[in-house]
């Protein structure tokens, strides 16, 4: 490691060394990542293709991806939604409630996170102790109290207990952080301080463009998490005209009577839409992140 | 960073000052509370009844389920995370070049992690291990006529649900994309011009700088592996059958709470389960001293 | 600091966790107290269900406003699952609904724990009409002489035959008078000539068990609900060994095959993959829509000779009693069993309706099928017996230990004698451990 560390000679990087030549190793990699790509697809295949399917049709040909008839009702039956509420208002609910949560959890993690990476004050260890802990103890215990809790507040049948909470930072992001900030050499900590940078201008200058892959995935996971958030909904939503997606989508189905799966897989697929979206524009943040590296 | 000016500590609390207040706020009173519970006998309706450690005595002398779980959980934990991780850490890099289809791949890998709990992938993981589903259409399509009854098992159901969480590494890809790009190149660089081939590349480079987000990775992927609960219930409609075979701990603890109204059982359960996972990520914490390289020593 | 979250947490105990129900001043989301009726008055509403019982409720509720300007009704609806994991934190935190949609399952855990109001006084003043209520119907929600439930409709247990099957295989069904012995060589008749399934899995095994003991002159659960009524473990040794029987004769899918049913759509009789298959009447319905083949309800086995058949109470309206509207919430439960238009909308979704008056005046609205299931249930009725009561404490608990023991059982790994046996055991604690 060291020896590799001290040679200073450059070259030209791996990748454009590929050069003309045969190129039969890009071939393969192509082939061999594009195969892969389409056996880990298939499931959401079939998951497109069954919402072109009547609704009875779903599963007794499940076996064939190809819709026999092809329809799009589906798509309108699905979007006219549900008990006179329009399917377009819980995408607004869910993008409301994804929107807020993600720039909360995303803003105070990295915030936290510079507080127990780079800043040694006494009783760290323990409130490091506290933010493990609190992600292992299961859900189901804690969550008739913290009902309580936001039930005395007034903060039923609203957004609110399940948007604040994530201004406060999540565990998973902050430890994430923490793990990248920690990786960032301390030597340009000290070059910022010496051009006179005090704590928050170290955080914001230094560390905040570094660990801009790791807050990317943060708000790549966040949106996906309080996209697909059931629990939280079931329990402080009650009024249908504030159901978000995840939870409208169950309304399709009953198991007493015949459900309208076609709606609920054609819905299912618009309600992916803005996850692959926001995924598609994040990812390359986090490709990116090879140009800042440069500043060693 | 061998000096500390006196400001640190109140630097230090005013960074993580907004998780202080939220953990006070939301979070340390429903964990006392869950505690003081696990010690009673509480039906969610009705005063809770102090019964000491009647819970947890039940747990572990009484009740031959919670052995199940246990079993289960463990098996569930232990192949599935590192199974897991390799995939996608092997995933990870072979994204992790340029090429213009590398961002499509990406979003294609990740896809199946995005569509995670939904009713929808319950439905179409039954269909795929069906007794007339794709896989026994597969290896009927190649010839071979005999049939594979996955969820007449425990054991083979349990493992649908551990491939399962495999098919969803993409989180974890995505965890290590994000590492792997903060690798600087210069090191491979250096490391070409050294003479070293790409396994040792992988070894003496990839790996010790890895190896901050590969134990993120495994702490992380550990703790919600034992707290996994979506999967196995829809799945399994809530049973965890067959004969109790995907009982995952955090559905039996659910099914005490919420089905049977046995909240204080549950929360004494939940508290083991604290405990087992705690413990496992201390000890993850103290063996990283020798395995996790880190670029700078902590403030 | 330890002691300041030590005392908070006792305060929040006290507050929030130790509500017994009475509580109200913390109560449901009304904004006016009750009195005369030009008051705003605000009722929340719960259920379960799909989309269509949604669609169709919702319409019901905005007849009722328009009937009642001053009552504003707040909708809250999920499907089974997520309502349940609704309610507990609701019933934990005093925030019930209003009214609420119970089901048998769960009528005594939320009644007998003080979270309901008794809805006798409202059936007596007549401010739910019950003058067209059969009195055996409407206790089928009482607990005790108490009506936590206002029963809203009844179905039937049913054996639903595919009779194209039926008559491939050359067997006849008289359903006034065929046997359990007449059932089991049916389904063995049907598998050999057409290699199908003669019978759907009976599943759960805790609706179909209790109708065996019933058809034998036995009851499941004893009165009292303190434990099993039934004394002899030959009378499940008896209903699983025919099981076991069907599966090796391969007239019968095993655990593994029932589990992969996702819905009505793929159902044995849906797919022309079981001849027979044993259902409550209201499923008759989404069969016969999903299903070209010819279809017909018939009375189960035996039923006759001890009155086994009863009429179940497909599910009850609630009122909590933390509810500061009881009589307005009265007044919806009334409208919904006794108004002909809301019915007509309502038709069978929530079991056949429980006013004779209203059964007669949407037999014309009736579609083909759907008259059927109430010419069923009505046939049914003249023979039935009172139902069970409620299900009693720790129902839940001791369903699911039939549940993995059937499993058990017909996976082979224990036999029917050792399932007795192991039943009784866990039943008998589970239900005295609740008494």
């Amino acid at each position: 490691m060291k020896a590799v560390h001290e040679s200073p000679q450059a070259e030209p990087r791996q990748l454009q060394m590929q050069k003309p030549k045969f190129n039969w190793k890009k071939w393969l990699y192509h082939l061999v990542t594009g195969a892969f790509a389409l056996l880990m697809l298939y499931p959401i295949l079939w998951l497109l293709m069954s919402s072109f399917k009547e609704s009875s049709q779903v599963f007794v040909t499940a076996h064939s991806l190809i819709p026999d008839p092809f329809i799009l009702s589906n798509y309108v039956q699905g979007w006219e939604g549900i008990a006179g509420q329009s399917f377009g208002t819980f995408i607004k609910n869910s993008l409301i409630i994804v929107g807020f949560s993600t720039i909360g959890a995303v803003i105070s993690s990295s915030l936290i996170a510079y507080g127990f990476a780079r800043i040694s004050f006494k009783g760290k260890a323990f409130w490091f102790g506290c933010m493990m802990v609190s992600m292992m103890l299961p859900h189901e215990v804690v969550m008739i109290p913290q009902y309580i809790i936001f039930a005395k507040i007034g903060w039923l049948n609203s957004f609110l207990p399940i948007i604040v909470p994530q201004f406060f930072g999540h565990a998973f992001f902050i430890f994430l952080m923490v793990q990248f900030i920690r990786n960032i050499p301390i030597e340009l900590d000290e070059a910022a301080r010496i051009d006179g940078c005090g704590r928050f201008g170290i955080f914001y200058k230094v560390i905040l463009p570094l660990i801009v892959p790791a807050m990317a995935t943060a708000a790549i996971f966040s949106f996906y998490w309080k996209w697909e958030d059931l629990i939280n909904p079931v329990l402080y939503l009650n009024s249908p005209e504030k159901y978000p997606v995840s939870l409208a989508l169950k309304l399709f189905l009953d198991s007493e009577t015949a459900s309208n799966w076609g709606a609920m897989f054609a819905m299912s697929v618009v309600s992916l839409l803005p996850v692959i979206l926001i995924f598609f524009l994040f990812q390359k943040y986090i490709v990116e992140g090879i140009s800042t590296s440069g500043l060693k | 960073m061998k000096l500390r000016p006196a400001g640190d500590n109140l630097a230090g609390y005013a960074f993580i000052s907004p998780f202080i207040i939220g953990f006070l706020a939301f979070t340390i009173i429903p964990m006392v509370i869950s505690l003081y519970l696990s010690f009673t006998s509480y039906d969610l309706f009705t005063t809770p009844q102090w019964v000491g450690l009647a819970n947890y005595i039940e747990m572990f002398t009484g009740d031959e389920k919670y052995w199940t779980t246990i079993k289960v959980t463990f098996t569930y934990v232990l192949a599935g995370v590192p199974l897991r991780l390799t995939f996608a850490l092997i995933v990870a890099m072979l994204l992790n070049r340029a090429s213009r289809m590398v961002g499509i791949y990406r979003t294609l890998f990740y896809l199946p992690s995005i569509i995670g709990g939904s009713v929808a992938v319950a439905i179409m993981w039954r269909n795929i291990f069906g007794n007339e589903g794709t896989i026994n259409q597969i290896l009927f399509f190649m010839g071979i006529d005999q049939k594979i009854y996955w969820y007449q098992d425990p054991t083979s159901a349990l493992w649908t649900l551990i491939m399962l969480s495999v098919w969803q590494f993409g989180s974890s890809m995505l965890i290590f994309l994000a590492g792997l790009k903060n690798i600087s190149p210069e090191y491979y660089e250096a490391a070409s011009v050294d003479g070293a081939n790409p396994f040792q590349k992988f070894f003496k480079i990839t790996l010790p700088l890895l190896s901050p987000i590969i134990f993120f990775n495994l702490v992380m992927q550990t703790i919600s592996a034992f707290m996994t609960f979506t999967p196995a219930y829809i799945i399994s409609k809530g049973e965890g059958g067959p004969l109790d075979g995907t009982l995952l701990y955090s559905l039996y603890l659910f099914q005490k709470a919420f089905n049977f109204f046995q909240m204080g059982y549950a929360s004494a359960m939940a508290w083991v389960m604290l405990l087992i996972v705690g413990l496992l990520t201390l000890i993850l914490f103290k063996t990283s001293k020798y395995w996790v390289h880190y670029e700078s020593k902590e403030g | 600091m330890k002691k300041a979250v030590l005392s908070l947490s006792s305060l929040m105990l006290a507050a929030g966790l130790a509500g017994c129900g009475n509580d109200s001043s913390s109560g449901s989301s009304s904004e006016t107290k009750e009195g005369g009726s030009g008051e705003e008055i605000t009722l929340r509403v719960a259920w379960w269900g799909g989309q269509p019982r949604h669609d169709y409720t919702m319409k019901v509720i905005e007849m009722y406003e328009k009937e009642h300007p001053n009552v504003n009704i707040e909708a809250e609806f999920a499907n089974w699952d997520d309502y349940w994991k609704k309610l507990a934190p609701m019933a934990a935190a005093n925030q019930l609904p209003d009214i609420i949609q119970m089901d048998t399952a769960y009528l005594s855990q939320y009644g007998e724990k003080g979270q309901l109001e008794d809805l006798t006084p409202y059936t007596k003043d007549g401010t739910i009409n019950v003058d067209n209520i059969d009195e055996t119907t409407l206790a089928g929600g009482n607990i005790d002489d108490k009506m936590y439930g206002f029963n809203l409709g009844s179905n039937v247990l049913s054996v639903i035959t595919n009779d194209d099957m039926l008559k491939e295989a050359g067997v006849e069904l008289n359903d006034e008078n065929w046997t359990w012995d007449d059932f089991e060589k049916m389904a063995i008749d049907v598998q050999k000539a057409t290699g199908k399934y003669g019978t759907n899995p009976m599943n759960p095994p805790d609706v179909f068990f209790p109708y065996y003991l019933r058809t034998q002159g036995e009851r499941f659960y004893k009165e009292d609900g303190t434990g099993l009524a039934y004394k002899d473990d030959q009378l499940f040794v008896d209903f699983f060994e025919r099981q076991v029987r069907l599966i090796k004769a391969k007239a019968f899918p095993t655990p593994d095959v029932s589990a992969q049913v996702k819905g009505l759509e793929d159902d044995f009789i849906v797919k022309s993959e079981a001849a027979m298959t044993w259902n409550y009447s209201n499923q008759y319905l989404g069969f016969a829509q999903l299903t070209d083949a010819p279809l017909t309800l018939n009375l189960p086995p035996e039923q006759a000779e001890n009155k086994a058949l009863f009429l179940r109470p497909s599910m009850f309206f609630s009122v909590p009693k933390s509810s500061q509207h009881k009589e307005e919430a009265a007044k919806f439960i009334d409208f919904f069993t006794n108004n002909v238009e809301a019915n007509k909308l309502i038709k069978g979704d929530r079991g056949v309706p429980v006013s004779s008056e209203i059964i007669e005046a949407l037999k014309p609205e009736l579609t083909e099928d759907e008259l059927k299931i109430f010419e069923y249930v009505e046939s049914a009725s003249e023979t039935a017996s009172p139902a069970d009561p409620p299900d009693p404490l720790g129902s839940a608990e001791v369903m699911k230990a039939l549940k993995d023991i059937s499993d058990q059982i017909l996976f082979e790994k224990i036999s029917a004698e050792e399932g007795a046996k192991k039943f009784r055991e866990q039943a008998d604690e589970i239900l005295s451990r609740n008494s």
